[in-house]
């Protein structure tokens, strides 16, 4: 049984189906990545396995460590160990970024965190990428450039040490050098006790993280899994020879 | 020169509250006679009766506001909030209860007066602030010791106002006329008091109180004074909106030329009382006057935070938080008046409304035609965490000279839920994450104000609100979809 399972997802929202029945499995020490066009379904079921409210599971299951976690609360699944880093993270005015780093820490602690210790190890990871510290006085995700808000993602993982990271979209709106210090903060953490699942458009994260398995979607389904090959095919030929395979 | 027993009513109005009796005067039944024996008796200075006299005919020839009528009022129907037959609160009453502690007390060595229930009933004035000239003290008593300085300024902003008039309310004339005692500080020229000064009006007994608070500030004077408002809780009778404790209060300010004023309210009355407050100040050249005001107590509220930049150059930060919590009714117009040139005015409020409460937020700005290179905003933001709850917003501006900057905002909405997503897939549970959320849409507006001990005391406050909310209760706005990107261009190659 895989950590991660996936199951004939269906998944709907505003009442419009978007994913047709997805299955896939992940483990902790393997890299997937998830690739396909625009409008394939790839953010909805980051999004899905996120438990974000908009998201309505119509059939199919979740399962997390042998669980069905199809009712769990975001916050439920987040503190047991899913992570997800977001394409667009929000700004949340006010909310300092400490304070909610601290508490997101706590809330998976039976004991608070020692405040010497959470920002000696904050300030380690925003060294590593690259953040500086006058953002410590910044509220979450206020100002920051896409790149600040990918590294701040990243930096998230590293701090909350989750089990399955799912990355939507991690590379969009990155330069070659925001993309690598991203791409090495991650590989950071891959470890036996990680799996990850890249969501990508394009495959150029992939040459920085490598992936174990590729899978295509395309109209809310998997229609194609392979090797790391199958990310070199798609960059010589792009989507539409998988498409024209897939819907013929 | 007679015993200072409350004057003997005349016949005539009798209040129509059923509290009224034993002959007191109420708001209603005011007469002359009764303003002409008490200030006589007080020893007061002719030109202060004179004052009152000619304030009481102001109240005499008004009538009572009207929502109908009175544009000001639309949104409070006075009739159904306010009891006009409360007797009014005078010393000689029973007064055994003592004041708590107020927050300027826990600063160190502050300047301080307190008002209870109409009389001030303790004072401090450190020396090192007396030896500069630093004045706390009884307004009745300022009339006598510093009458030119008194005559000068009180009633300033509420009878004659530079270029805009009168004020016609005639809960603002009563005030003029009754108010029983005050307190006066003053803060002379290039003198700066870095303790804030504070002013304490605490309220024990039903009736109606009528404090007055006049702060003069001398050229360049640099000063911080709290007006903290406190008192138990009083029953309010069933089916009847009215309340059996009214507070009916004047706050007068001059700032001089290039001298700072911060002005913190605490508006914490307890339940069962009405609080209608105009806190006026009057910036002149080069000045700076901020306002906070801190509004969680009281059943009914009408706050009137209103500037007149009568100085070129001045500038004011009008700055409000507010909670409305079941059963309250918050009214809030601040009113900037700009009449000279190159002023600055920028006006924050930020409130939250739970359970069946209502707030409205009225800004006016008034831009006079002298008034060139005006720059000024103002904003409000509302949230409404549960359902019955009711928040109004409206910028009322009135502009008559072109060559200025002028802006306006107000959003009224539900927590956002991707602000509530984005905490809670990190693992923090929803109330935890709804209490981040409201703390962090305030501190917005609390972090402007570099009070000392106002920030704490406010975030306390709201915290208390959020702890005693229903966080069931509480809805957020549609949970927004992620989608994917729509300017991302179609791939064909990776």
């Amino acid at each position: 049984m895989a950590d991660l399972e996936v199951r004939d997802l269906t998944v709907e929202v505003d009442g419009k189906e978007i994913l047709s029945g997805v299955t896939l499995d992940l483990d902790k020490g393997k890299t997937l990545a998830l690739m396909g066009p625009n409008g394939s379904g790839k953010s909805t079921l980051a999004y899905a396995i996120a438990g974000h409210p908009a998201y309505e599971i119509t059939g199919g299951t979740i399962a997390y460590k042998g669980q069905i976690i199809n009712d769990w609360t975001p916050d439920t699944r987040s503190r047991s160990g899913v992570f997800l880093a977001m394409q667009y993270p929000v700004e949340v005015p006010g909310v300092s970024l400490t304070n909610f780093l601290r508490t997101a820490i706590n809330a998976r602690r039976d004991e608070d965190l020692p405040i010497r210790a959470f920002m000696q190890e904050l300030k380690t990871q925003m060294a590593d990428l690259h953040v500086d510290e006058s953002f410590l006085q910044r509220s979450v995700n206020e100002g920051f450039s896409g790149g600040e808000k990918k590294r701040f993602e990243i930096l998230q993982m590293a701090m909350l040490e989750p089990e399955i990271a799912v990355l939507d979209e991690t590379d969009s709106g990155l330069d070659v050098d925001a993309l690598k210090v991203v791409s090495e903060g991650v590989n950071r953490l891959q470890g036996p006790d990680l799996g990850v699942l890249i969501i990508t458009h394009y495959t150029r994260i992939l040459r920085y993280i490598r992936p174990d398995e590729v899978h295509v979607m395309l109209d809310g389904r998997i229609v194609e899994s392979g090797g790391p090959e199958l990310a070199d095919r798609l960059e010589d030929h792009g989507y539409e020879e998988i498409a024209a395979t897939a819907r013929a | 020169m007679t015993d200072s027993s409350p004057a003997t009513p005349q016949a005539g109005n009798v209040g129509s509250s059923p509290l009224e009796g034993g002959g007191k005067l109420t708001l209603d039944s005011l007469t002359e006679d009764f303003l002409l024996e008490r200030s006589t008796a007080d020893g007061e200075p002719d030109w202060l009766r004179d004052r009152r006299l000619a304030a009481f005919k102001n109240y005499r020839d008004q009538r009572w506001p009207e929502r109908k009528l009175d544009e000001y009022w639309r949104n409070t129907p006075f009739a159904q909030l306010v009891d006009v037959g409360l007797p009014l609160v005078s010393r000689g009453d029973d007064i055994t209860i003592e004041a708590p502690n107020a927050l300027v007390e826990s600063l160190d060595d502050p300047a301080a007066a307190t008002l209870l229930d109409g009389e001030v009933v303790a004072v401090n004035v450190p020396d090192h602030l007396a030896e500069q000239g630093v004045l706390v003290l009884p307004l009745r008593q300022a009339a006598h010791d510093h009458a030119d300085m008194v005559r000068t300024h009180l009633g300033s902003l509420t009878t004659t106002s530079d270029g805009t008039g009168a004020d016609e309310d005639r809960t603002i004339s009563v005030n003029d006329a009754a108010w029983d005692d005050g307190v006066f500080v003053h803060v002379p020229a290039e003198v700066e008091v870095t303790t804030p000064i504070g002013v304490q009006v605490h309220v024990t007994q039903p009736g109606t109180h009528l404090p007055r608070v006049l702060v003069v500030l001398g050229r360049f004077a640099k000063a911080t004074v709290y007006v903290e408002h406190s008192s138990p809780d009083f029953e309010r009778a069933e089916g009847t909106r009215r309340t059996p404790v009214l507070v009916d209060e004047v706050v007068e300010a001059i700032v001089g030329d290039g001298a700072a004023l911060d002005l913190v309210t605490l508006n914490e009355f307890g339940g069962g009382v009405t609080h209608l407050s105009l806190q006026k100040a009057q910036a002149n050249r080069d000045a700076t006057y901020r306002h906070l005001s801190v509004n969680t107590g009281a059943s009914t509220l009408r706050l009137r935070p209103e500037v007149d930049l009568v100085g070129a150059g001045a500038s004011t930060y009008p700055t409000g938080v507010y909670f409305a919590d079941e059963g309250q009714h918050f009214d809030l117009q601040p009113y900037i008046r700009h009449i000279a040139p190159r002023a600055t005015s920028d006006v924050l409020y930020k409130g939250a409304l739970q359970g069946k409460s209502r707030t409205i937020f009225r800004g006016n700005v008034l831009v006079s035609k002298e008034a060139v290179g005006t720059d000024t905003n103002e904003t409000n933001r509302t949230l409404i965490l549960t359902d019955g709850a009711r928040a109004d917003s409206t910028p009322f501006l009135e502009i008559h000279c072109a060559d200025i900057t002028a802006g306006h905002g107000s959003a009224t909405g539900q927590i956002d839920a991707r602000h509530l997503f984005y905490l809670e897939s990190r693992g923090i549970p929803r109330d935890e994450a709804l209490r981040l959320i409201v703390r962090g849409f305030f501190s917005e507006v609390l972090e402007r104000f570099d009070a000392p001990g106002v920030r704490d005391h406010a975030m306390a406050q709201i915290e208390h609100e959020i702890d005693i909310a229903d966080l069931d209760r509480i809805g957020v706005s549609d949970a927004a979809t992620v989608g994917e990107d729509p300017h991302a261009p179609i791939a064909s190659r990776g």
